[in-house]
């Protein structure tokens, strides 16, 4: 194998060109968007006292300060955390189900999660912990059973695949309707805001969490990405050019999982991202997995922050859930790629 | 082939279609009393009411409470799953809950006027209800004024104008002895918590804060449009409440008894002035609600109650 030796390293920095503008950006979005919001935050001391890393307040006062760094910044960076984790693990579905319409959201996966989120915040309410662990075993098993239905005796087609998808979402659809109808008054509410995407109820205790598996994730996803290339030949070559195909699967389905467990049970199902952020990050870098992975991961913290400003400025101080606008804009553009491709 | 089984079902379809009407006509005749009253309801819309109404059904809470507090509950022939006060109301036939009676069961039980809130306000099923002769009167109050108008629309209703009169003008007597009391405290500045996580509160067309001004406060979000707006955490902070009213620990159960993280170092935690108040009386716009007045008045100026 020495020939693809110049292609690899003009991939890697191909890579690294791209994550290096990519990140630059998502720095970017996350400095100006923490200037905005319902409150009116000085700019210049705001600016200054972020460059500190909140070690100087530059002046803000103490509420000021506390709006910023107790409150929007976090939101920001969960916002990062979850659209990274979303899109990445959309570009992952993407390539180990070779269909470009896999998605967490229309597959069911993220509704997996979002029961198992409901059953830890119905049974083991006081402990948060439960919750991304119950909302990764929801997506597991939500993934298995979406992947079981679409393998037909001829193989899977992208077509069943979305099949499979619509059966798991509705029934998974219908146990939420059925186990909401059980909560009280004041969960419904929340519950129902929740389960569009919301990341106002930012939970500080497991941000670090979130965090952690959306950077581990996309890392892991990113180290696979030769083997995901070789995947998306088909199976049965991929195998024959050595790669461990149940292996990969394996991987690739726990670690997507995951991402996507953590992520709803922080801020429940935003749609589209994982749909949207791989399509543009494949149409403007190519489709090698090696680039569209990292490039989505990025790409997705972008979008989310965008959106949830979004979100909490149009109609503030009141606000709307994330993922009502996520499926604004994810939609349309979605429909237009499709008419592009 | 083809043709002959569209052919086929076109017909059937034309049968059910011709029949359906036929049924309708045949069921029409029943309208109670020789002539009804007209009555306009708080979605501005002119209702028809009979004379005598004997059998009426409350969708929501705080109706099925004002139908009790006028002396109506006997005419009360069916309620919904959250309508649990007073304990009579029980023995009543349940319905459904608020946003999604059965219909079947609502018809099956010959109602004269079915009586909902805005609250649990469906379109399509008025018109149904609507269809089978069955009056819906919608109440809709965003002031307090607007609730003593609906006990004594619900009491003019049920033909209980004396009870509902009565019941009105004690509990004027009571907010006027409470406006009285606090009329010269200096106004506290309060959050309404609805619900912590996401942030719930009281906005401007919610009769809770009408009720707040009345109980010697302020709303600190008075102005936010809407009656139960998602507020921003940034601005609950911003706002620096002297006070925090967190409704909870009735119906509602107990997922509102802690303070929002974003409040948690406002002047009103810091001053230890969180009150819990049963959110029964303060989410139902009913007789209870002046109970909640008086709690809350008590809270904000226990000095003006000595």
């Amino acid at each position: 194998m020495s020939a693809p030796a110049r292609p690899n390293r003009v991939t890697l920095r191909k890579t690294l060109i791209s994550c290096a503008l990519l990140a630059t950006g998502l720095l970017l979005a996350v400095v100006f968007t923490s200037l905005v919001g319902s409150e009116r935050l000085p700019v210049r001391a705001s600016l200054c006292a972020l460059a500190s890393f909140g070690n100087t307040s530059c002046g803000l006062t103490s509420d000021q300060f506390d709006i910023l760094f107790q409150i929007r910044l976090p939101r920001i960076i969960l916002a990062a955390a979850v659209g990274g984790s979303l899109a990445t693990a959309g570009a992952a579905y993407q390539a180990l189900l070779r269909n470009p319409l896999a998605e967490p959201y229309l597959l069911g996966i993220s509704n997996g999660a979002a029961v198992g989120t409901m059953i830890a915040l119905v049974f083991f309410g006081a402990n948060e912990w439960t919750r991304p662990l119950l909302a990764f075993t929801g997506a597991l098993l939500a993934t298995f059973a979406v992947y079981r239905l679409a393998r037909g005796r001829a193989g899977s087609t992208p077509e069943r695949l979305i099949l499979a998808g619509v059966i798991v979402t509705t029934f998974l659809s219908s146990v939420i309707v059925f186990v909401t109808t059980l909560m009280d008054a004041t969960r419904i509410r929340s519950f129902t805001f929740w389960l569009l995407g919301d990341l106002s109820g930012t939970n500080k205790a497991l941000l670090p969490v979130t965090i952690t598996i959306a950077i581990a994730g996309a890392l892991t996803l990113t180290l696979n990405a030769r083997s995901l290339n070789l995947l998306m030949l088909g199976e049965r070559d991929a195998f024959d050019l050595g790669v461990e195909v149940s292996r990969v699967r394996v991987v690739v389905f726990l670690v997507a999982s995951l991402l996507v467990g953590s992520s709803v049970a922080a801020s429940g199902s935003v749609g589209y991202v994982g749909l949207v952020v791989p399509h543009l990050a494949r149409l403007s870098l190519g489709s090698d997995n090696r680039i569209s992975i990292p490039a989505a991961a990025l790409g997705g913290a972008v979008f989310v922050i965008v959106a949830d400003t979004l979100a909490r400025t149009v109609i503030a101080p009141r606000e709307l859930p994330v993922g009502a606008i996520t499926a604004l804009i994810g939609a349309p553009l979605f429909i237009y790629l499709l008419k592009r491709a | 082939m083809l043709s002959r089984t569209s052919l086929k079902l076109l017909l059937a379809c034309a049968f059910f279609l011709t029949i359906t009407p036929a049924c309708r006509t045949i069921q029409k005749p029943r309208t109670d009393g020789p002539v009804a009253r007209t009555l306009t309801d708080d979605a501005g819309r002119t209702v028809s009411v009979p004379f005598k109404v004997d059998r009426v059904i409350s969708l929501a809470p705080n109706l099925t409470e004002i139908v009790f507090a006028v002396g109506g509950g006997g005419q009360l022939v069916g309620r919904t799953s959250y309508c649990d006060f007073p304990p009579e109301a029980k023995s009543v036939t349940e319905v459904g809950d608020t946003a999604h009676p059965s219909l079947e069961k609502l018809i099956a039980l010959k109602p004269q006027v079915v009586l909902i809130s805005t609250a649990s306000q469906l379109e399509v099923f008025t018109q149904q209800l609507q269809n089978q002769n069955i009056a819906v009167f919608i109440t809709d109050p965003h002031d307090l004024e607007g609730v003593f108008r609906s006990i004594e629309q619900v009491g003019e209703i049920l033909g209980k104008k004396e009870q509902a009169t009565t019941l009105v003008q004690s509990l004027r007597k009571r907010t006027n002895a409470v406006e009285e009391a606090v009329k010269q405290k200096q106004p506290v500045r309060v959050f309404y918590q609805l619900s912590p996580e996401p942030l719930y509160t009281a906005g401007h067309d919610s009769f809770v804060t009408d009720l707040m001004r009345r109980a010697g406060a302020i709303s600190v979000t008075a102005d936010v449009p809407g009656a139960w707006p998602k507020y921003s955490s940034e601005s609950a902070l911003a706002a620096k409440p002297d006070a925090i009213i967190l409704p909870t620990g009735g119906s509602m159960g107990s997922g509102n008894s802690t303070v929002a993280e974003a409040l948690r170092r406002s002047p009103a935690v810091l001053q230890g002035r969180v009150y819990k108040i049963n959110d029964d009386h303060l989410v139902r716009p009913g007789p209870r609600l002046i109970d909640g007045l008086e709690e809350m008045a008590r809270a904000f100026h226990p000095d003006a109650f000595k």
